[in-house]
């Protein structure tokens, strides 16, 4: 159950649109924020809102990367495993982060810290290869930069962790 | 007009046609898989690759989204082009199971066929191919992922065409996902068009797999009879029972697709207590015994009571010559009732729209399509004209405005898939504005005085029937001068009937002796009747049927009558070369049909409604008939059951209904 407020500003939200669709990608992302992930019953809140039916907005939410339908970290590392990425090497990256996060591609780090994910390409095709941790993009990576990079982010902390953020 | 040059060819074609379809109308077909004629582009299979040698675009290009200009020139030969289709096929077989063997799309399948025909036949991955988990869809549509090759078919029929809202498609990429939110049966009432529609097996029907293959089937062109829209379709029997019913193209009436219930609903053909023996006072016998029986039976009953005691009853389940040969047999007892409805407002309503109807004000199912202004005036229309929706759906999409007067109370399940706007009354409709306004009405249930004026406005009119034939009940009505039977019961008159095909109910007909009756379901007048006659269903008879725009199709017959072979009794094989069965062992039928051959089709003894009358009517001392359509319905004879019907207006003059 989502708070009288939040339904409120996303009925605003959806009111304000074009069509119901245009909306609903800031919809997830809301609910999304106030769950953690988008949760079986926030599809169903989210289907309400927009006046779509759930299998709708499940169409919706897989399309779109960076709304997660499974539990996921508080901070999430994409992996370009794109083309241009996958040229400039991405698969030592790939193994590397695996080993350092001891979790396989779609895994969560034991303490909750990070979920790891693939993803089709950031659009900085010329800088790979590249990951993203949160909403900061780390770009020709070697593995000693990934170490930095993960040490970055951990110190960082937990607080408002940037994919359930309004970004 | 665009004209250019397809493989050699000349073809000139109508602006905005597609280079696929160019190569269609003049015989060539290039394979695809996402392109279909009812459905948005959508460009997602690739497969459709020709060469452009020449012309306004050159080289590789996909032929069904790019449309025809003058003075292309076309190959869809070149080397080039065969490379790609035979790559692209290739790529989208990559991750198929290969499971044609077990299969139930096997023989029938677009992906077999292009496959074979793009060349290619030898796999070459060896990695491993991503699966999927099936979805449980309901009782009627089998599940099977793995076979997807992603071509958007079902999720552009369902959701764009025939607007479900519970299936469509998730994921994205190499995953992506054609399926519902979660396991459930799929809500819409054209669900079982998937089956059609997927050009591979992702999509099989559950109510008849694994019975037989496509080279098995005997098929026809035959016309729904469930209601009086008169959807095309073709049934699929295999040994004497229906497999499955698939849509059959009519672009006016029903595009290419049919509702669930003209699919799935085969009980009643398939019955296997269907009534498959003529009987005389429960006695079963055959079917010329049961006519003399039944002659006689007339005739005493004449002595004793006179005609005008007598009524024959049929029902909009007839078809059009059951109707013209019901009113033959009871014009022979100048007296005798007529009757094909049993409640006033349906006979009367009926018969009015095939009265106040014409070309001009008559509106087809597609002509919703193109619609300005629609109004439901109290139909029921997902139970009374499904079929309608999705042209309704098509107008509403493009900004037609669609009102529902009066509407009967639905239940909810039976959404309808599109927006309307409910008005009190049709006064309420902004008619006036527009210039393409169609009203769709129920004959029994909208007052004539209410239609003729909006006839008169140029408003057009689809009015929905009673019964599948309800309009030809409507002409052979008008003709004879029938009554509802409620009138004849009313006056009293009445001590016999003889039914064909009629759906009275047995309760009101006390003091009434039903000396006969004709039919092929089992109903509480079969029960009550002297003398019983099996008569066909329409799949296996052949005739012609009227649907409620006038528009008289011919259906054929898909299989001879008889009992299915499947679950056939043991005594059926007593003469079979497995012998009797051994003393004190029970009769099992062995695993093979019958291999004595036999002149009769065991339980085949029925034959059409209209073949009993006309039997019935000689031994009555009439003319023998061979043929029902004659006079103004002559020209019906020689229609082509495949070239989409004819209007009947212009057989009569509507006016007088001594030429009908
Ligand atoms: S399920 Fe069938 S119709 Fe749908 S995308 Fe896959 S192959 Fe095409
Ligand atoms: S709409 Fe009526 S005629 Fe058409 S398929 Fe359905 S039941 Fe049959
Ligand atoms: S390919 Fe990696 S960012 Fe584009
Ligand atoms: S048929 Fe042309 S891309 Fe699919």
């Amino acid at each position: 159950m989502i708070p009288e407020q939040l339904r409120k500003s996303l009925e605003a939200r959806v009111a304000h649109a074009f069509s119901a669709r245009e909306a609903a990608v800031d919809v997830m992302k809301d609910l999304q924020f106030h769950y953690g992930w988008l949760t079986d019953e926030a599809v169903g809140e989210a289907a309400e809102i927009l006046g779509l039916s759930r299998l709708q907005v499940e169409e919706l939410a897989t399309f779109y990367e960076m709304i997660y339908r499974r539990p996921v970290g508080n901070k999430m590392i994409h992996i370009c495993d794109s083309i241009s990425c996958w040229n400039a090497g991405y698969e030592k990256i790939l193994d590397h982060l695996k080993a350092r996060l001891g979790v396989e591609v779609g895994g969560t780090t034991a303490d909750g810290q990070f979920t790891l994910v693939p993803c089709c390409c950031m659009g900085r095709c010329g800088d790979g290869p590249l990951i993203s941790i949160g909403s900061t993009i780390y770009d020709h990576l070697t593995p000693e930069l990934v170490d930095q990079a993960l040490e970055i982010e951990r110190l960082s902390g937990t607080a408002a962790p940037d994919h359930k953020g309004q970004a | 007009m665009p004209k250019l040059i397809i493989d050699n060819l000349p073809v000139e074609v109508a602006p905005g046609t597609t280079v696929l379809e160019a190569a269609r109308s003049i015989g060539i077909t290039i394979p695809h898989f996402c392109y279909h004629p009812a459905l948005a582009l959508a460009s997602a299979c690739r497969l459709c690759a020709v060469k452009m040698l020449d012309g306004p675009v050159k080289g590789i290009q996909m032929s069904c989204s790019l449309p025809a200009q003058d003075g292309m020139v076309v190959s869809t030969t070149d080397p080039e082009a065969l490379k790609m289709r035979a790559l692209v096929i290739e790529w989208l077989m990559m991750n198929h199971p290969h499971d044609c063997p077990v299969c139930d799309e096997g023989g029938e399948c677009l992906l077999q066929d292009f496959t074979i025909a793009g060349g290619h036949s030898r796999r070459r991955y060896q990695g491993d191919k991503r699966t999927h988990r099936n979805q449980y869809l309901g009782e009627h549509v089998y599940h099977e992922m793995n076979r997807c090759i992603q071509c958007y078919r079902c999720v552009r029929f369902y959701q764009d065409y025939a607007g479900g809202t519970d299936f469509g498609v998730t994921g994205s990429a190499g995953r992506v996902y054609f399926g519902r939110f979660e396991d459930g049966p799929l809500e819409s009432p054209f669900s079982g068009n998937l089956v059609d529609i997927c050009p591979t097996g992702v999509f099989t029907d559950k109510t008849g797999r694994y019975r037989a293959r496509y080279w098995d089937y005997q098929f026809s062109p035959s016309i729904c009879q469930h209601c009086s829209v008169g959807c095309n379709l073709a049934p699929q029997a295999f040994q004497r029972e229906v497999i499955k019913i698939v849509g059959r193209r009519n672009d006016q009436v029903n595009s290419w697709f049919i509702c669930d219930r003209a699919r799935f609903d085969k009980k009643g053909i398939n019955d296997p207590s269907r009534p498959r023996e003529p009987k005389v006072d429960g006695e079963a016998t055959d079917y010329e015994t049961a006519l003399d029986a039944l002659a006689a039976r007339i005739y005493d009953f004449l002595e004793v009571h006179g005609p005008e005691s007598l009524a024959f009853v049929g029902s909009s389940r007839l078809s059009l010559e059951g109707c013209l040969m019901l009113g033959e047999l009871a014009a022979n007892f100048e007296a005798a009732a007529l009757s094909f409805y049993g409640d006033p407002a349906e006979a009367k309503g009926s018969q009015f729209a095939t009265e106040l109807l014409t070309e001009q004000n008559v509106a087809a199912p597609a002509d919703l399509a193109s619609a300005d202004c629609i109004v439901l005036l109290s139909v029921d229309l997902m139970n009374e004209g499904p079929m309608l929706a999705p042209f309704i759906r098509k107008a509403s999409l493009t900004g037609t405005k669609v009102y529902r007067v009066d509407a009967p109370a639905l239940p909810s399940e039976q959404r309808l898939p599109f927006d309307c706007l409910d008005a009190a009354t049709l006064a309420e409709v902004p008619l006036e504005t527009a210039s393409r306004a169609i009203v769709v009405c129920h004959a029994a249930r909208t007052p004539h005085e209410e239609l003729a004026p909006l006839a008169a406005k140029g408003v057009r009119l689809a009015v929905l029937q009673p019964g599948p034939n309800g309009f030809a009940a409507g002409l052979a009505a008008r003709k004879h001068g029938a009554v509802p039977f409620a009138e004849v019961l009313a006056a009293k008159k009445v001590r016999g009937i003889v039914a064909f095909e009629s759906d009275l109910s047995a309760a009101n007909l006390k003091g009434v002796t039903v000396l006969g009756c004709a039919d092929w379901r089992t109903s509480e007048l079969a029960q009550k009747a002297g003398v019983f006659l099996p008569t066909t269903t329409w799949m296996e008879s052949t005739g012609t049927s009227i649907n409620f725009e006038g528009r008289a199709q011919r259906f054929e017959r898909t299989f001879r009558p008889g009992l299915p072979l499947r679950g056939l009794d043991a005594k059926y094989y007593a003469q079979s070369r497995y012998g009797e069965p051994a003393p004190g062992q029970p009769e099992v039928p062995p695993p093979q049909p019958p291999r004595i051959p036999r002149g009769e089709i065991p339980g085949g003894q029925e034959i059409e409604a209209w073949k009993a009358m006309a039997r019935l009517l000689e031994k009555l001392g009439g003319e023998p008939i061979v043929e029902p359509l004659t006079g103004s319905w002559r020209p019906l004879r020689e229609m082509d059951p495949e070239a989409g019907g004819e209007r009947i207006f212009g057989l009569f003059k509507s006016s007088e209904p001594d030429t009908l």
